[in-house]
């Protein structure tokens, strides 16, 4: 059981850096390398499903880890499955009954040094979107305080992890607008330097933008655009309208 | 204990605002006004790229201080779009400062004392600006500083709600209800860069100094140009 300041100085650690952007992985490295100064276990690692569904792995708190969870990812078994697909945490050490219940996994484990094994998922109401893994040499199950504090990393983990795509779907949003609002003054613009150089009204250069760009199957504000760094001149704009009846 | 505004309570003001009134932005502004004590305020999106886009106001003369500041292109609203951070100007009859000149002449002539910029910030990137108005000088009290804060996270979430149902590559249309006479502007910037034969950025220069110099909104100036009144040749 870690002392309660340390807990806490995790906590408030990342709880900082939800506030602006960050780099998810980064973030869950860090994560995996705060789980194993605070947990009784020797490795730690974080798996995320991916839109279909399928564990990937994402960090780990050390190469040896990052292998063992390729090698779970490949031979389709481990803790860290059964926690993701049953949504319950995996708390066990390997022992005969771990050979059962994963005839790969178990004794490959035990032959790079791990003794005990838990996977905690990471859960959000009902959607499970990974699961946080922690390996011991030690043998025998995480006890039931390090279980507890497991689970509040894990929950950290989750945390973490939706933030930061709630964050990236509101730049999506942003850069939206901000791409709409601009392509309208382009348009704007483009309108005031057709209407000069044809000596044409704004409605009449708005149609000769239109026209063209219809005709020519782009998009308007592109249209504008070439108007504005002169690649498209006004001879050429009005050419495709003349040519079309009316 | 510190009194916060819930950002619930915030929503429930402008729903109550939104009952009578057609418009959503409008209801917003006005919303804003009302749990801040304030007389009023604008919302002004921007981008690093090309200036600035009012899209709403809660009332007439705050219309007129945002044509100001869209004509001078300063003033405490855009420098918080600028640097990311609330501007204050608590006094803008105060001789000792002297940021934004001409905003505050015509600030003042419409009948505003001070002005608050508070940035709308979504993460790390900055879309705009909320400006706040009253109509005596003063600094805003603590609980309205940090009230104002809430309102406009509250506002930058509404405003990326909205723009989140907009068909791609359109504004959201509670954002295309605010009259907008930056169309005309941008319309004579562009006749303007043909006439005078620089670019776009330089016209609009160009036809914000003659505004200024003339005392004229920006707006009308432009329609000067639309009309063929007004040439830069």
């Amino acid at each position: 059981m870690p002392r309660q300041e340390d807990l806490l100085a995790a906590f408030i650690e990342f709880a900082d850096t939800f506030v602006d952007d960050y780099d998810v992985v980064e973030f869950l490295h860090r994560l995996a390398a705060r789980c194993v100064e605070l947990v009784d276990a020797s490795e730690a690692g974080i798996m995320l499903a991916d839109v279909d569904g399928r564990l990937r792995y994402v960090a780990s708190s050390s190469e040896r880890m990052r292998l063992i969870e390729l090698y779970e990812l490949q031979h389709d078994e481990g803790p860290c499955l059964d926690a993701y697909h049953g949504g319950a945490s995996v708390h066990c050490g390997l022992t005969d009954d771990a050979d059962t219940r994963w005839p790969r996994f178990a004794p490959h484990a035990r032959d790079v040094g791990f003794a005990s094994v838990s996977a905690v998922p990471l859960r959000l109401r009902t959607e499970i979107i990974g699961a946080l893994n922690l390996f011991s040499p030690t043998p025998g199950p995480l006890n039931s305080e390090d279980q507890m504090v497991a689970q509040a990393l894990a929950d950290v983990a989750t945390i973490g992890i939706l933030q930061e795509r709630a964050l990236r779907d509101s730049h999506i949003v942003t850069s939206q607008l901000e791409g709409a609002l601009e392509s309208r003054i382009v348009i704007e613009q483009a309108k005031g330097i057709v209407a000069e150089r044809a000596h044409v009204s704004i409605d009449a250069a708005f149609t000769l933008l239109r026209g063209f760009a219809r005709s020519h199957n782009r998009l308007l504000s592109q249209t504008a655009h070439d108007v504005i760094d002169g690649t498209l001149t006004t001879e050429t704009l009005s050419q495709p309208a003349r040519s079309r009846p009316t | 204990m510190v009194r916060r505004l819930e950002p619930k309570r915030f929503a429930e003001v402008v729903a109550a605002r939104t009952e009578g009134d057609g418009d959503p932005v409008h209801a917003l502004c006005l919303a804003c006004t009302d749990v801040l004590g304030l007389t009023g305020a604008g919302l002004m999106l921007m981008s690093a790229e090309r200036s600035l886009a009012c899209v709403g106001v809660s009332d007439h003369v705050t219309e007129m201080v945002e044509q100001v500041e869209y004509t001078v292109g300063e003033g405490p609203c855009v420098a918080a779009f600028r640097i990311a951070a609330p501007v204050l100007d608590a006094d803008l009859a105060d001789d000792g400062i002297v940021e934004w000149p001409e905003f505050r002449r015509g600030a003042l002539a419409a009948g505003v004392c001070a002005a608050f910029g508070f940035p709308l910030v979504v993460g790390r990137l900055c879309i705009g600006a909320l400006n706040l108005y009253h109509d005596r000088s003063g600094a805003l009290t603590d609980d309205q500083f940090a009230d104002a804060l809430v309102v406009a996270q509250s506002v930058s979430r509404t405003l990326l709600a909205w723009q989140a149902d907009a068909p791609q590559g359109t504004v959201a249309w509670q954002l295309e209800r605010a009259p907008n006479h930056r169309v005309e502007v941008h319309q004579a910037t562009g006749r303007i860069s043909v006439q005078a034969g620089i670019a776009l950025a330089d016209a609009l220069v160009l036809l914000r100094a003659y505004a200024f110099s003339h005392d004229l909104p920006i707006g009308e100036a432009a329609a000067d140009v639309a009309a063929g009144r007004l040439r830069f040749d």
